[in-house]
């Protein structure tokens, strides 16, 4: 069905970008927690960001908040007497008014200004030589005709109408408490709204005067705005000194730690000479002392110990070389009496065999040593060509043959058809190999010894698998150790020395390659060799894996019902780079 | 330097730092500083009040609903929303607001409430005294003395659906309370120019115009001035100034600054050939009489460039001297038939020339702009002139028998009324031209007793009888020229008598009135007729004389100058004997 295909794969692909996405994302949030971890500086700078951010914000919104309040405040209490004493004059006005109605009305031509009129020219100053009040002034009465009035160009409809309600509430349970409220209002004729502070009281509380004043409190949101502004641009700049300050100081803690820390790495490279420059006498003058005082100091012990190491090795090879000369004195007496044991008498003949035994032994043992003090001497070098490996492969198990058959051991090879070419050195690997096959007939138990070759562009491979007692865990890396026995108590049937297997990894590290074992108990082990197909270059991989298949498989399975921790040994180069 | 000290050390200049900062958070002492001139609050507009007006409520009696409607009109001018809500359907679709504006006294009063029960009607008159009615030029004309103040509006309400009363019936045009007007409306100078920059000569003085122009609240009142500025004069003033602002210009806006206040101006503004120095004078003294942008240059702009392509037209702050006043203030006065000159120290020189010659012949003096002619009524009627010098001699001028004294203009030319063919004549003795017909149809039929030409050569002044004074302008130029636009300015009432006229500036003409109780000297507006009674004097007085602020008048008695001084409000005299009258250069 196509169209399903097609939603399949357009699915995919959204899927695929959201998950290159996510990809991209983590790798820079690694790559900056990396900086991040790396930098004492950046981690510094950035704390004194961060709680300098805060410190500024918090002053900041305190001192605006302040200023807020003080600014407003005095704003408000200056409008707020305005507006009580124009109250006092316009019931005082009103009042009078009251007197001058309840009076007969003369016919008289002199009739006197309305009081309202009065007291309005005289709060908004109308009457005088035109000093403007800053604020307008609306006096309603929606209860009398003709008794509201206005200054400027406020409105009753200007009069914010919760403030209005408020005021009418209070006025019907006889409360005449003045109320103030401040908004934006847009008053007739002028383009923008202006914040206002609008204070509204009732005069005259049983005729029904509302009087509204309305300050203009422009100016001052405008001189707030401007301190606010003035509070961020300053606190801005604070925070970018202080970190700036945070920088520098940091710098100069930092650069000498960053001094040491790469003459450490240095000196940790082998680079024994390394030497900070000591200036000054504070306390990261100290610690360049003492970081020269301890270069020096290991310098001398790593050099001390050297000669020690080169001693003992010396001692090791001149002991086997000592050894040979009577060995081979002792050899020929041996084979004498071994070639005439037929004419000893049993118990005779019997200890001339056991002599020419150890003796071979012995002398296998020395050849080891010399061997490994070759290597420890640093003498052991390659002399590689290109083989086919399964040729070497079926040398090794010619040569094993006959250690089999009196094992009962029989071997199964899975080999590749096409050739498995490589660089390398032939006796050594056979070496290897032998010592492998060696190992597994004689852990084997007389079960099947499973030789596998594996190869790919870069690599070829050989595991040795036997279905002996196994290894236990932790026992993956001891088998390579000098000496080693995973048995003490058990005896050597096929007289190994101990050694084989330390060759064989310092064979295999000679050629850049790896030698790895796995084991479980009752499964048995397998080893493997990875060699690269050319010599000299780094492998990133082995053809073949280092648990065997089955084993792999079965616990797949398992897996799929029970999560299982797998065992420390892994496929890959984790612990073969040492 | 270890790196403790280091950090030490920056700590302290960190916190020295601070602490000097902070101490100059608070006020700085110290100084002299110059400061900044800051301006002193918006100059543009003046303060007032409105009345506003409510809603007619519901529980509201007839009364009160008519006096909800009196205060609606109060208001109309600022809200007009409000007044319809008083109406019926009806009377919304009849009433009208325009028209001429009636203004009554505060002490109206609402006659009781008349109800009609067969048409379901009552209705609510209005009783009061007429004070004047303001035209929709905005010219205020208060009531003459002759008409009968008492008005009486009856308003006819109904009761609609609701039950509460609507007006049905009422009287067409706003009717509006002196105490309504002196809060809506203010009284306003605008001046105009006395002749067109087209005209014969350029013109040199300004004329002023006075209205009453409402307040706007939502614009400036510079702007309302400068708005009915461009709209040209009143009826009174019609033809006779020049206005330099170009039909159909308007005011875009007229802000505020720190030093200046700018004019920003659109319209049909030829700015090639407009007169500029006439247009910034009128917009000057326009503006500054009525004490806006005081102490503060214009700018004026065209649509918000500058007004002509030579840069910026900035006006001063102050206004030159010649377009207003500047006027000859040398006292003179004729004594026994010659003219003398007031000297400092308070001896009066004649004259040179004949002027000064004391003589029987020659009544009625009247001195030129410039004091360089002299001209008289002689004893045989006709109008005579001689020059101010010396070697100079009596000429006639203007030929007659009965003719009123002479009065020069400020362009040399001098006016007369022949009393016997009934009309005015005018000669121009510098050019010694022959005296010439002007056309005054108004003042056909009329007894003219004397015929004054303002300083500002545009109004004229005419009493007719003794009973009546009208003012007029001098319209038109050359052939067409003409006296008109009279209109009635005071009358005497009963027995009174008016003794004399003169022109005090150009705007006031002083009125010397005899009643019964002795003699009263009136300044009166001539735009809108606003009256100041000056203090009156014991002594009798004749003659008067005035020019700007100074006013005199002589003595019947003691044949002496007294002289107004307005500061104390009382008349002193000047030392100069046997004056028959003061006088000054033109008026």
């Amino acid at each position: 069905m196509p169209p399903t295909k097609t939603r399949r794969l357009r699915r995919r692909t959204l899927r695929q970008i959201l998950g290159g996405v996510r990809r991209r994302a983590r790798r820079v949030a690694g790559g900056a927690r990396r900086v991040w971890r790396r930098s004492l500086q950046l981690q510094v700078v950035t704390s004194t960001l961060v709680i300098s951010v805060i410190v500024v914000v918090v002053l900041g919104a305190f001192l605006s908040d302040q200023i807020n309040n003080s600014v407003i405040e005095r704003r408000q209490q200056s409008a707020a007497s305005d507006a009580s004493a124009d109250r006092l004059r316009i019931a005082d006005a009103l009042n009078r008014q009251q007197d001058a109605q309840a009076k007969p009305a003369d016919a008289g031509k002199n009739v006197p200004a309305d009081p309202l009129d009065e007291v309005m020219d005289a709060i908004i100053g109308a009457g005088g030589d035109g000093s403007k009040t800053r604020y307008e002034v609306l006096i309603l009465n929606t209860a009398k005709p003709g008794q509201s009035r206005a200054s400027g160009n406020v409105t009753p409809r200007d009069v914010p109408p919760a403030l209005q309600q408020m005021l009418r509430r209070q006025a019907e349970k006889f409360v005449d408490r003045p109320q103030r409220s401040t908004q934006p209002i847009r008053f007739a004729g002028e383009g923008q709204p202006t914040q206002t502070l609008v204070i509204g009281a009732m005069v005259n509380l049983s005729d029904g005067y509302e009087v509204y004043h309305f300050f203009p409190i422009s100016d001052e949101e405008q001189m707030l705005s401007n301190v606010r502004l003035a509070i961020v641009v300053v606190g801005f700049g604070l925070v970018l000194l202080l970190a700036a300050i945070a920088y520098l100081v940091t710098r100069q803690v930092v650069s000498p730690v960053r001094l040491a820390r790469q003459a450490a790495e240095r000196l940790a490279s082998g680079k024994l000479d390394e030497r900070l420059k000591v200036r000054g006498e504070d306390d990261l003058a100290r610690l360049a002392t003492s970081f020269n005082e301890m270069a020096a100091n290991l310098a001398l012990k790593i050099h001390q110990l050297e000669e020690l190491s080169q001693v003992q090795r010396q001692f090791v090879s001149d002991v086997s070389h000592e050894l040979r000369t009577p060995l081979t004195t002792v050899r020929m007496a041996a084979d004498l009496l071994y070639d005439a044991r037929e004419d000893f008498d049993p118990m005779a003949s019997r200890s001339a065999e056991l002599m020419q035994a150890q003796l071979e032994r012995f002398e296998s043992m020395l050849a080891d040593l010399l061997e490994i003090s070759r290597y420890d001497a640093g003498a052991a070098d390659l002399d590689v060509d290109s083989v086919d490996v399964r040729d070497v492969v079926l040398r090794a198990i010619a040569d094993s043959e006959a250690l089999a058959e009196r094992h009962s051991t029989r071997f199964e090879l899975r080999l590749p058809n096409e050739p498995c070419m490589a660089e390398i050195d032939n006796r050594r690997v056979e070496r290897i190999l032998r010592n492998l096959l060696f190992n597994a007939i004689e852990h084997g138990e007389g079960r099947d010894v499973v030789v596998t070759v594996g190869a790919d562009r870069d690599a070829v491979a050989v595991a040795v698998r036997d279905h002996g007692i196994g290894l236990k865990a932790g026992e993956e890396t001891l088998v390579f150790d000098r000496f080693w026995r995973a048995d003490p108590s058990r005896a050597r049937t096929i007289g190994g020395t101990g050694l084989g297997l330390a060759i064989s990894r310092e064979d295999a590290t000679l050629h850049g390659g790896w030698l790895q074992a796995w084991g479980q108990p009752g499964e048995g082990s397998q080893f493997r060799l990875t060699l690269p197909r050319r010599a000299g270059v780094d492998l990133k991989g082995s053809p073949l894996s280092l648990v065997p298949p089955e084993i792999e498989m079965r616990r797949t399975w398992r897996g799929q019902m029970t999560p299982v921790l797998l065992p420390a040994v892994g496929d890959g180069g984790g612990h073969d780079l040492d | 330097m270890t790196l403790t000290r280091r950090l030490a050390a920056m700590i302290a200049v960190v916190s020295a730092a601070v602490i000097a900062g902070s101490g100059c958070a608070v006020i700085p002492v110290g100084g002299p500083f110059p400061v900044d001139e800051a301006g002193s609050g918006d100059s543009v507009t003046v303060p007032f009040q409105r009345m506003v007006a409510v809603p007619p409520q519901p529980q509201w009696g007839a009364q009160q609903v008519v006096e909800g409607l009196q205060a609606a009109m109060a208001a109309y001018g600022d809200d007009p929303s409000i007044l319809p809500l008083y109406l019926t359907e009806e009377a919304r679709r009849v009433w009208k607001p325009d028209g001429a504006v009636t203004v009554i006294d505060d002490s109206f009063r609402l006659d009781d409430i008349v109800e009609n029960k067969e048409k379901k009607e009552t209705i609510v008159t209005i009783l009061g005294n007429k004070m004047a009615q303001i035209n929709e030029d905005g010219t205020y004309v208060p009531i003459g003395p002759s008409e009968d103040p008492k008005i009486s509006r009856a308003i006819t309400l109904v009761k609609d659906r609701s039950g509460a009363y609507r007006v049905n019936l009422l009287p067409q045009g706003l009717l509006l309370t002196d105490a309504d007007v002196r809060r809506a409306y203010r009284p306003t100078n605008l001046y105009y120019l006395n002749g067109t920059s087209g005209g014969d000569g350029e013109p040199d003085r300004l004329v002023a115009d006075r209205v009453r122009l409402r307040i706007k609240p939502t614009e400036s009142y510079a702007q309302t001035i400068v708005e009915r500025l461009i709209q040209g004069p009143t009826s009174g003033l019609q033809g006779a100034v020049g206005n330099e602002f170009p039909a159909g210009a308007r005011v875009r806006s007229i802000r505020s600054s720190e030093d200046r206040v700018v004019v920003n101006l659109t319209g049909p503004f030829a700015t090639g050939d407009i007169f500029v120095g006439g247009l910034t004078a009128q917009l000057r003294a326009s503006l500054s009489d009525n004490r806006l942008a005081s102490g503060r240059a214009l700018e004026v702009q065209l649509d918000g460039e500058p007004f002509s392509s030579s840069g910026p037209l900035i006006v001063p702050a102050s206004l030159p001297e010649s377009w207003l006043g500047g006027e000859d203030n040398q006292v003179f006065y004729a004594s026994k038939g010659a003219v003398h000159m007031l000297g400092s120290d308070g001896e009066g020189l004649p004259l040179a020339g004949p002027a000064g010659q004391p003589g029987e012949l020659y009544s009625g003096f009247a001195i030129s702009k410039d004091r360089d002619r002299i001209a008289a009524r002689a004893t045989s009627g006709g109008i005579w002139v001689t020059r101010h010098a010396a070697d100079a001699r009596w000429q006639e001028s203007i030929p007659g028998t009965k003719l009123t004294d002479p009065s020069w203009h400020r362009d040399g030319s001098l006016w007369t009324f022949d009393r016997q063919n009934g009309g005015v004549l005018r000669s121009h003795p510098a050019v010694s031209r022959a005296a010439e017909h002007v056309a005054a149809p108004a003042l056909q039929g009329l007894d003219v007793t004397s015929l004054r030409m303002a300083r500002d050569g545009v109004r004229v002044a005419v009493r007719i009888g003794t009973k009546e004074v009208q003012v007029g302008a001098l319209a038109g130029g050359g052939a067409g020229t003409m006296l008109s636009n009279f209109h009635p300015l005071t009358s005497a009432e009963g027995d009174d008598e008016i003794r004399d006229i003169a022109w005090g500036d150009g705007g006031h003409l002083l009125v010397l009135v005899q009643t019964k109780a002795g003699q009263v000297v009136k300044e009166i507006n001539v735009s809108d007729g606003e009256t100041t009674q000056l203090p009156s004097t014991s002594k009798p007085l004749v003659s008067l004389a005035a020019v700007g602020e100074v006013i005199l008048a002589t003595t019947e008695d003691g044949k002496e100058i007294l002289e107004f001084g307005r500061d104390k409000q009382t008349w002193t005299p000047k030392p100069a004997t046997a004056v028959d009258a003061p006088l000054f250069a033109l008026g």
